[in-house]
């Protein structure tokens, strides 16, 4: 007996978020009737009908406006409909950003040939994980093209619209929403906890290598994919932080893993006294007639407002960024002069920290990390840590728990972001999974317990006892940051 | 100040703005930014606006200022609803920092809120609800719908004359009281022999038609009965009564009596019942009776049983009862760190009075966005404990219970912990006291039609 389901291929079908359309506008741009048109500055997809996108601009106008009558100051920041969410964020004085998700929905089927019958999961979508991301959007542009109203004074709207539809064309093909989460919310960046000593070798090494290069005006020091000392302001370390571990290096990653004799080993130099590359600009020193350029970036928008050229250079995990005003034109001799100075010294570092490490780990033991599963995040100096998070690229986030659990961490986030205070929240969610979020002090941990009969107070104990044995961790990734804090701002 | 209700009612201009929507198909920026001006700081500061309108963009309702002032804010918002209908969507709300705006549309009504409460969608929208069957409960559904199906531009401010107070009634007691929250009825505590006797007295005066005799103190439930035959399976819902008590307290009145048409909207929404009030205790009028027909003309009839039910209650002093009635207060338990809480049995609700109005009322905030969070479709939970700078909250649903509990800041799990299981023992024991079980068990069956049956009769488990 065949079971109805089965004989006609009868299946739920879930559909993730996905984006529908992504447009920015500047009302001021065409005020009049008539001219609507102009205002709109880019529109994804383009194959859209003119009028389709005029109307859903002016949608977006008429609620941001509509939402002013209540509270001028505070407009409207998401639209909720049933089949989509739009997400609303003005990224500078009129420039408006719009970016429209379809919501999760199951696709049931009907018997009899009747079309399914489709259920829209509006809660699935937590808006500040959108919303983020949203914001997010503007950022990368904005490191990599300065902000839409240099754009605007430099070329007008020809060249404001160029820039943004060279950028967004590539970078919205890269958001993979149905794997936002609430390390968006955070835009967090992972710190590589280090030994007094070791942190001291590598700010040397810095100091040393800025005092040769003179050129060189900010840097930073990756190992691991994660950050041990940056020169630059917090904001844009951290979008170029996201950058560098979602595409730069990803990119990269693949010739490192390659075999000794694999074709896609790096030429090393000739003397072989280093593994030093460049990942940003001259792919092979060695030939003369190469061209190459570095990107250029765009940082201190609120005041300085500085364009620099980006010079990434690696050796084994172990990554340095240099930034030069782009003003100078850097030569292949420059190139060369970094790379024999750079490179035999940071390929020594790298093996340093990676021993430093392996001694560390050895001492404390392997307990000293914490075994469960949490997410924490200091506001202050943007430290991120998750333990639930096995990959987390552009492309993919893998995570070791239940969606809906991330999600209940996304209302806890919510709901901690709406007082000022420290505060404990503990839940106990349908799965008997527990969920304990605690703020204190500008720092956010969420812990997910798997204890299927356990109450209030076991609960409590078992993460009482949990913070003691994470209070060693926690310190020395506040220790490191400490460290970085104090010299960046000097 | 134009900030008053509109004494212009039934005569309607249409706006030229209607028909440039039409036209382009675009939105008027300019009709957005227009009504920007009129707006006071005053009316912008309210926690939470209501607005009620037509599908035809016919303001119907505000709770603030003067609807016919708001009129093109309200075309606004039925724009806004249409444009996104056009393109075979639904609009539901709008979120910015500090207001949400909810939709509700309900045949030929549209509703919105714009509230800076922090509620959820869900929890708004089912105000919004309310507020459509309070007028439906005034007028009828099956009127409504044929009214506008008549004539699209009807102004129902026509109809609904006189009738702002109700719905403003209605918004204030939603924002302070948390029946609504937890969807139930607040009852008087009485011992149950008390409460059985009141019953029956209500079960003996009857006449045909008769279907529904309420007793009601101080706003809290006392006693009701049904009428079995007429009615059989019907069961009342806590939101009809809710509607109910609210169209009394805003009828004001206080010596006499009252025959009004009521529509009972959850039960059914197309037809009326009449209503026969009266206060058993006048000048304090704390104690009301209610008895429902489906006759109109039965009047005399109806003032009748309310004569033998003043006639009995005299003679057995019952009203003493409900007056002595003992509201509990937490010290009774000895709970020190707990300052209030919310209990609701699978069905009914009760709640104590150690904190003062104001502080309870503060509290309806964090409980209703702990309910919001456990009663999630999609990530529903078991238990929330939240303990921030001012107080520690604690939210459980079991599937015996709801409860909702504010300790002092500094208390510490394990005593909110032993604190709560007292409570909940004592609870357990004063049940009887508490609670009216009316939908725990069947009613029981009478062979003789129009014999009144009590539903209050606690028949135990």
């Amino acid at each position: 007996l065949i079971s109805p389901r089965m004989a006609s291929g009868m299946q739920e079908k879930q559909y993730t978020p996905s984006l529908l359309s992504f447009f920015i506008y500047n009302p001021k741009f065409g005020p009049r009737e008539g001219e609507e048109e102009k205002k709109i500055l880019f529109y994804h997809p383009i194959e859209i009908e003119k009028n389709e996108k005029i109307r859903n601009v002016g949608l977006c106008e008429a609620i941001v406006q509509f939402t002013r009558t209540f509270s001028p100051t505070n407009p409207a920041k998401s639209l909720h409909t049933q089949k989509n969410r739009q997400f609303f964020h003005e990224a500078e004085e009129n420039y408006w950003m719009v970016m429209v998700v379809r919501n999760p929905m199951v696709e049931k089927p009907n018997k009899d040939g009747k079309p399914p019958t489709v259920e829209y999961q509006e809660e699935e979508i937590i808006d500040s994980v959108y919303g983020s991301v949203l914001q997010q959007c503007y950022c990368m542009y904005k490191l990599f093209n300065g902000t839409f109203s240099r754009a605007f004074e430099a070329g007008g709207v020809e060249l404001l619209t160029q820039k943004l539809e060279k950028f967004f064309y590539r970078y919205l093909q890269t958001l993979h929403l149905q794997s936002c989460d609430l390390l968006d919310v955070f835009g967090g960046i992972s710190f590589f906890p280090l030994d007094k000593m070791t942190y001291l070798k590598i700010q040397s090494f810095v100091n040393r290598v800025e005092e040769s290069l003179s050129l060189v005006k900010y840097t930073a020091f990756l190992y691991n994919d994660q950050l041990i000392w940056s020169g630059l302001e917090q904001d844009d370390m951290r979008i170029l932080y996201k950058y560098l571990t979602t595409s730069l290096f990803p990119r990269h990653s693949e010739p490192e893993l390659a075999g000794r004799d694999s074709p896609l080993r790096p030429e090393v130099a000739g003397n072989l006294l280093h593994y030093g590359r460049f990942l940003t600009g001259p792919a092979n020193l060695k030939d003369p007639d190469a061209k190459f350029r570095f990107p250029r970036i765009f940082v201190n928008t609120e005041d300085s407002y500085e364009e620099l050229h980006l010079i990434v250079y690696k050796a084994m995990t172990a990554a340095v960024c240099f930034m030069v005003n782009a003003a100078v034109d850097l030569n292949r001799e420059f190139c060369e002069q970094l790379d024999s100075l750079v490179g035999p010294q940071l390929t020594l570092l790298a093996s340093d920290i990676c021993e430093q490490f392996n001694i560390n780990r050895r001492i404390s033991g392997p307990e000293k990390e914490p075994q469960f599963k949490f997410i924490y995040f200091n506001h202050m100096n943007l430290a991120e840590k998750s333990t639930i998070h096995m990959r987390k690229t552009a492309s993919v986030s893998l995570t070791s728990v239940h969606p809906d659990l991330m999600k209940i961490l996304g209302d806890i986030n919510c709901d901690f972001a709406r007082v000022n205070e420290d505060e404990e929240i503990i839940v106990k969610a349908m799965t008997d999974y527990w969920v304990v979020g605690k703020k204190s002090d500008q720092r956010e941990l969420y812990v997910i317990l798997n204890q299927k009969n356990a109450n209030l107070i076991e609960v409590n104990e078992e993460v009482k006892r949990l913070d003691m044995m994470g209070m060693d961790y926690f310190t020395t990734l506040k220790l490191s940051i400490v460290q970085v804090l104090l010299t960046a701002s000097v | 100040d134009n900030m008053h209700r509109s004494d212009n009612r039934g005569s309607w201009e249409f706006q030229p703005e209607d028909t440039l929507t039409e036209e382009t198909g675009n939105f008027p920026s300019t009709l957005a930014q227009a009504n920007f001006k009129i707006m006071s700081e005053s009316w912008r500061q309210h926690r939470k606006h209501v607005f009620v309108l037509s599908e035809a963009g016919k303001p119907i309702y505000s709770r603030y200022g003067n609807e016919e002032a708001l009129s093109s804010t309200m075309g606004v918002m039925m724009a806004l609803v249409s444009f996104v209908q056009a393109g075979g969507n639904m609009i539901q709300s709008i979120f910015s920092d500090e207001h949400t705006v909810v939709f509700l549309q309900k045949g030929p009504l549209v509703f919105v809120s714009v509230s800076a409460t922090r509620q959820s969608e869900q929890q708004l929208r089912r105000e919004l609800l309310h507020v459509y069957h309070q007028i439906v409960s005034m007028l009828t559904q099956a009127s409504i719908n044929r009214i506008f199906e008549r004539r699209k531009n009807f102004d129902l401010r026509r109809l609904l004359f006189g009738s702002e107070k109700v719905l403003d009634g209605l918004l204030d007691v939603m924002d302070s009281d948390p029946s609504f929250m937890l969807s139930a009825v607040q009852c008087l505590p009485l011992p149950s022999s008390s409460r059985d006797a009141l019953s029956h007295i209500l079960q003996k005066a009857i006449t045909p038609d008769l279907v529904f005799s309420f007793l009601i103190a101080n706003n809290r439930l006392v006693s009701v009965v049904q009428e079995k035959t007429v009615l059989e399976d019907a069961r009342l819902k806590p939101s009809d009564l809710h509607l109910l008590f609210n169209l009394i307290r805003a009828s004001a009145f206080q010596a006499g009596e009252i025959w009004m048409p009521i529509c009972l909207p959850l039960f059914n929404h197309d037809c009326y019942f009449y209503a026969y009030v009266a206060y058993l205790d006048p000048p304090e009028c704390t104690v009301c009776l209610v008895l429902l027909s489906t006759d109109k003309e039965a009047f005399y009839a109806v003032a009748e049983c309310k004569r033998k039910i003043e006639e009995a209650f005299a003679s057995q002093n019952a009203l003493q009862w409900v007056a002595n009635t003992q509201l509990y207060y937490v010290d009774d338990i000895s709970v020190a760190n707990l300052r209030h809480f919310l209990y609701k049995p699978s069905k009914v609700l009760d709640h104590h009075r150690q904190l003062s109005q104001e502080e309870r009322i503060r509290l309806l905030d964090p409980y209703r966005n702990m309910h919001n969070r456990i009663h999630s479709t999609s990530r529903p939970l078991k238990l929330i404990y939240h303990s921030a700078g001012k107080e520690t909250l604690l939210a459980w649903v079991t599937s015996k219970f709801e409860m909702f509990a504010c300790f002092t800041p500094l208390v510490t799990k394990k005593s909110a912990i032993s604190e709560l299981t007292k409570l909940l023992r004592w609870i357990k024991k004063e049940e009887d006291r508490l609670f009216i079980f009316i939908y725990a068990f069947p009613l029981t069956f009478q062979s003789q039609p129009c014999k009144r049956q009590s539903v209050t009769q606690n028949v135990k488990k």
